[in-house]
């Protein structure tokens, strides 16, 4: 019995550590971001402390404020994710559901797309896009992002496409309806759930996403995850500041992602588990 | 050709060969057709197009901060690349990367699966908990570990450090303690992708094979070397895959940390095609770096996926 205690007490135990250090580094840039900077400098470092909104009201209304570069994350992320959903879900519904010769070949090579290292995409991308002026454009880093979130798109979408019987388009057509009216009007409701969950996976990617941004970004267009350097620099660190803006930057992610908690298995694994074997 | 008008497809299916049918299946491809162009040309302009063009590039000289030197210099850059330790060492590093952290993600992901599946309560934490570093910018994720958690006499870990005697250490200074801290931070922020993975395969296995297990009198261990493992495996595999991948085109956390430094100790090939290219300016050298490696995560790729349909 004791022995049998003993090992509850050791499993509460290794539980406990592996949740706290996968929340401590984000709880702790959390309080670190309500902090002063001297509060943030103390040592020992401090977790009882008076909260203040100082860090936040500074880099969003101070000088070098972050509004512009969270507008830049919010247009990118907003616009990449209409472009891919306009092109992803009919594209997506002609894998899934018609018949057409070089169906099979399609389907891979939007997978093999995924293979390519993105250094290998941005090199000549960055060459095309300053010959032809659009570095530092929101349509030009739309466009690369696209490399890596139609493929994402199509095939999470491809999946929830699978699982409407035939039945519904059938009856449809009997009815006489064209196929673009049944694909509007009877297929695109059955996967509402499943457009919303790659709406939130394909926002979250071009959120994320920061060697593209890094090097097409300039003065007009600079995400939050590059302006956050601006706080680091050789000669000082603007600690509080820091912290805010990194809960800035986590903020809209970690909420999309815990509402879309049930689906965030699929939404990761999409691909692989079409790559090898199942087709 | 005999017809197969599978009837649950309906009008979808290979049509009758009458020339209804045949209008049908011609419409049907037209269809298609138009539904595929806008997003199969968008990744031939995003995908195929640059890689072509990076092949291209590789084939020159091409130097933003000395243009008068640019030309075309054929495999001249592969030759350089073969004979440049820089290459090899950066090729070593993404290796001991890859590898390390792929198994370290793997192993702790499936142990804290298993406990957390025998759990009676508390696996919603688990549940929330794991999503939170999976969602997060890894630029963000390597900015915060970089200054809160491991910056010497300031962040957690080297306060930990200290008062467990060990003394405050240069994390991201020493050569090996930077590569231990880029592992250490990769697998913070992916070891919940597998334990979720993981879980989510554990859960679904059929609980009557462990019941006859147990009559059988099986040990916890022989059900989980003969049983679980086993029925576990496809999974494993994907998620060593999906990682890999990943693994070897790390850029931004290591970025963020230490730039590939210190010298080049954290270098790996993706960040060194990446500091060639932006950084020293050498556009035509850096794509053949690219080139090299697509070439590796394509002969590792073929090594994993032969592996998973080895039995």
């Amino acid at each position: 019995m004791t022995a049998k205690r003993l090992r509850v007490f050791a499993l509460l135990a290794i539980s406990m550590i592996f949740l706290l250090a996968w929340a401590f580094p984000i709880l702790w840039s959390v309080l670190n971001s309500l902090k002063t900077d001297s509060d943030v400098l103390a040592y020992p470092p401090k977790l009882v402390f008076a909260p203040t909104w100082e860090a936040y009201r500074d880099v969003l209304f101070g000088s070098g404020s972050i509004l512009p570069n969270l507008l830049s994350s919010v247009i990118i992320s907003v616009g990449t994710t209409i472009v891919t959903m306009l092109m992803a879900v009919p594209a997506a519904y002609a894998l899934a559901r018609l018949r057409f010769r070089g169906k099979k070949f399609a389907g891979f090579y939007v997978l093999a797309t995924q293979m390519l290292p993105p250094v290998g995409i941005i090199i000549p991308y960055f060459l095309v896009l300053r010959n032809i002026g659009w570095i530092d454009t929101y349509q030009g880093i739309i466009l690369i992002y696209l490399s890596f979130s139609l493929p994402f798109a199509i095939w999470l979408l491809v999946s929830y496409f699978e699982d409407i019987p035939f039945e519904m388009e059938e009856a449809a057509y009997l009815d006489g309806a064209s196929r673009l009216k049944t694909l509007w009007r009877i297929i695109i409701p059955q996967v509402r759930g499943g457009i919303a969950v790659t709406v939130v996976f394909v926002f979250l990617n071009a959120w994320n996403e920061f060697l593209f941004a890094v090097v097409l970004s300039g003065n007009t267009v600079r995400p939050v995850t590059v302006a956050m350097f601006n706080f680091v620099s050789v000669e000082q660190t603007l600690w509080a500041k820091l912290a805010a803006v990194s809960v800035l930057a986590m903020l809209p992610v970690v909420v999309l992602g815990v509402v879309a908690q049930k689906h965030i298995v699929k939404g990761l694994t999409v691909g692989a588990v079409k790559g090898g074997g199942r087709r | 050709m005999a017809t197969t008008a599978v009837t649950s497809a309906g009008i979808a299916s290979e049509a009758p060969r009458s020339d209804f049918g045949r209008i049908l299946a011609q419409r049907e491809r037209r269809f298609a057709a138009a539904l595929l162009a806008p997003a199969f040309l968008a990744l031939l302009a995003t995908t195929t197009f640059p890689l072509l063009f990076l092949v291209y590039t590789s084939a020159f000289r091409m130097d933003l901060a000395m243009p008068f030197t640019n030309g075309f210099v054929g495999f001249e850059n592969y030759q350089v690349l073969l004979s440049d330790d820089r290459f090899w060492t950066s090729l070593l590093v993404s290796l001991v990367y890859t590898g390390s952290t792929v198994a370290l993600q793997v192993i702790i992901g499936l142990a804290l699966a298993l406990l957390v599946m025998d759990m009676k309560r508390g696996q919603g934490w688990f549940r929330v908990i794991a999503i939170l570093p999976v969602v997060l910018s890894p630029a963000v994720v390597g900015m915060i570990w970089r200054t809160f958690m491991l910056a010497p006499e300031f962040g957690i870990v080297d306060f930990l450090a200290i008062n467990a005697g060990l003394g405050s250490k240069n994390w991201l200074g020493d050569p090996t303690l930077a590569m231990v801290s880029v592992i250490a931070i990769h697998t913070w922020q992916w070891t919940p992708f597998a334990f979720m993975v993981l879980l989510a395969s554990l859960a679904s296995l059929p609980e009557d094979i462990y019941e006859a297990a147990r009559l059988d009198r099986a040990s916890a261990w022989q059900r989980f070397r003969r049983i679980t493992l086993p029925l576990l495996r496809p999974a494993i595999v994907m998620v060593i895959i999906m990682r890999t991948m990943v693994a070897l085109t790390a850029f931004a956390a290591i970025f963020t940390v230490t730039a590939g430094g210190p010298g080049t100790a954290t270098e790996i090939l993706n960040l060194y095609a990446y500091r060639k290219s932006f950084t020293e300016l050498s556009i035509g050298y850096g794509s053949a770096l690219a080139v090299a490696l697509l070439i590796v995560t394509i002969i590792i790729s073929g090594i994993l996926f032969a592996m998973r349909r080895a039995k």
